[in-house]
């Protein structure tokens, strides 16, 4: 019996080395704004829409802005507004 | 969404089904892998307005909770990298086959057999270049894998390199990290069949043997330039983890993924070398990284002067597609222009960058034909300068011609090819990059 000992191809990742972690979740969208950020694309809009109005219906006092750079990726100026206005986003590149 | 998490608030993106496998590897790529998202069944895109709605209502109670809920979703593991792995057989070749089953199913290749990264063969490839072998030459895009040497040798191991070709790879995976924003990341993830294509210049084109004539089919005389380009993917895959579905969305894909590593034919080029034109002196040696988006052959069947030449090549770059978005415009073209053409063009005096701008005072399209493939109403990425077109007859909008080019500046011409006056047009972008091979040199 043989034995043939190769070294590993795959490289580690930046990302995994630096990982963060998710913010924690309020328990409640009651009284939050909720921030729809749209990458521009087709049917993407009707998406982020509709799961606002859903939203709005589900709970109380909730707030909904939209935002969209017109392009993907979303222009970081338009990110940052998004986050800064908002308690919590929703993306949607119609992808 | 990660930057939105990254400044503090909780952020989700809705991806549809196929991409699903693409969320979890960017999560992680870019710094979060315990991202939360939510999946609905079809792209969102090509959907009538009434699907849209109903898939994102499906979806509600699911956006609900991962906007409400803590851990809603397991933990995405990154994959565990171990430094070696053993594989038995009866004899080496069996243990060699074993591997290449693994490595198949981990989709560590590109279908071909591979050869052994055995400790002694990466030694040798380490020999080739006068960097240590822990010296990181980039984070690889798309995926941001930390290109070491080491990691460069042992996929250039796979790829049957040998230890001469090393200073290429480096520079060419050094190079990619350099195009366009993040290294082209957008572009190598998307649904687009978007590719590098690799132009070595000055001596070690030569000293290497990679061929400059016909140098982009398979066959003993393009043995280099398959073994440096395959090496080349090989990194993007297993260092720049771009594998197919998770971080390469093709939707139908292209072979110039089995990525080709070409010379320029400097012998037989009327100008100086593509290196020379980005400020290199011709005895250095380069890579230059392009990004393609097809071909085109355009084929010439008996013009003799250097404006017949020229148009039939501005006519037949002209082709594609039309950016209306933000500052928009037309799009880059690398040419293949092999010496049949090049030469009587040069020797009628037209310099290369004359010739650049014949092409592009030459090439133009229909805008209304350009613009088919992004209907204007309801698409928020056309540029306001652009939104008269609204208002005109799609006839109107037909009879409206556009540049091809945004300058002659992207019109990129590399002389490339055996002899006949057959040229090969590549849409490409974003501009490419070239990286000095010497510096890798031992």
């Amino acid at each position: 019996m043989v034995v043939l000992e190769v070294l590993n191809p795959v490289a580690p990742q930046r990302g995994t080395a630096n990982a963060l972690k998710p913010n924690p979740r309020p328990k409640t969208l009651d009284n939050k704004t909720v921030g729809l950020v749209w990458s521009g694309t087709h049917g993407g809009d009707v998406a982020l829409k509709r799961a606002g109005e859903m939203l709005q219906q589900r709970f109380k006092g909730v707030k909904v802005n939209f935002y969209t750079g017109g392009n993907y990726p979303t222009p970081p100026n338009v990110l940052k507004q998004a986050g800064a206005e908002s308690d919590v986003v929703i993306g949607a590149t119609a992808d | 969404m990660i930057e939105v998490e990254k400044m503090g608030k909780p952020a989700i993106p809705i991806v549809s089904g196929r991409f699903d496998s693409d969320a979890a590897a960017s999560s992680r790529a870019f710094g979060m892998p315990d991202l939360q998202w939510v999946v609905v069944p079809r792209i969102y895109r090509n959907l009538p307005i009434d699907d849209c709605v109903k898939q994102t209502e499906d979806a509600i109670n699911d956006i609900v909770k991962k906007l409400t809920s803590n851990g809603s979703a397991k933990p995405v593991e990154a994959p565990k990298i171990e430094p070696h792995e053993r594989f038995q057989g009866a004899d080496r070749f069996e243990a060699a086959m074993r591997m290449n089953d693994e490595f198949m199913k981990r989709d560590l290749g590109d279908g071909f057999p591979l050869l052994p990264a055995t400790r002694e063969a990466v030694d040798a490839l380490l020999k080739g270049t006068k960097l240590p072998k822990d010296h990181v030459v980039c984070d690889m895009p798309p995926g941001f894998g930390i290109a070491t040497v080491e990691k460069i040798a042992i996929n250039a191991a796979l790829a049957g390199a040998k230890p001469e070709h090393m200073p290429v790879i480096i520079a060419a995976v050094k190079g990619l990290s350099q195009i366009g924003g993040q290294g082209g990341k957008s572009l190598l993830m998307s649904t687009s069949p978007q590719a590098p294509l690799l132009v070595v210049n000055g001596p070690i084109a030569q000293q290497l043997g990679l061929n400059p004539r016909a140098a982009l089919g398979p066959g003993k005389d393009n043995q280099v330039n398959i073994v440096i380009g395959r090496a080349f993917y090989l990194c993007m895959k297993n260092i720049g983890y771009w594998y197919p579905n998770q971080m390469d969305m093709d939707t139908i894909g292209t072979t110039r993924k089995f990525v080709m590593c070409v010379a320029e034919n400097e012998a037989m080029s009327p100008w100086e070398p593509f290196h020379v034109d980005k400020g290199f002196k011709r005895t250095d040696s380069t890579i230059s990284i392009f990004v393609t988006d097809g071909e085109l052959d355009v084929q010439d069947q008996g013009n003799t002067t250097a404006e017949g030449l020229l148009k039939n090549l501005a006519y037949g770059i002209s082709f594609g597609t039309y950016n209306i978005q933000g500052k928009g415009g037309g799009g880059e073209r690398l040419i293949f222009m092999p010496p049949d053409v090049a030469k009587p063009i040069g020797d009628q005096e037209f310099s290369k960058q004359a010739a650049r701008e014949f092409i592009h005072k030459h090439a133009s399209i229909s805008l209304g034909k350009a613009i088919q493939y992004m209907p204007l109403k309801g698409e928020a990425r056309v540029a306001e300068r652009w939104r008269f077109l609204e208002g005109l007859t799609e006839e109107q909008r037909i009879q409206i011609q556009v540049p091809v080019l945004k300058s002659e500046e992207d019109c990129y011409i590399v002389v490339v090819g055996a002899d006949r006056a057959k040229t090969a047009v590549f849409p490409s972008g974003p501009a490419p990059v070239t990286v000095g091979i010497d510096q890798f040199r031992p």
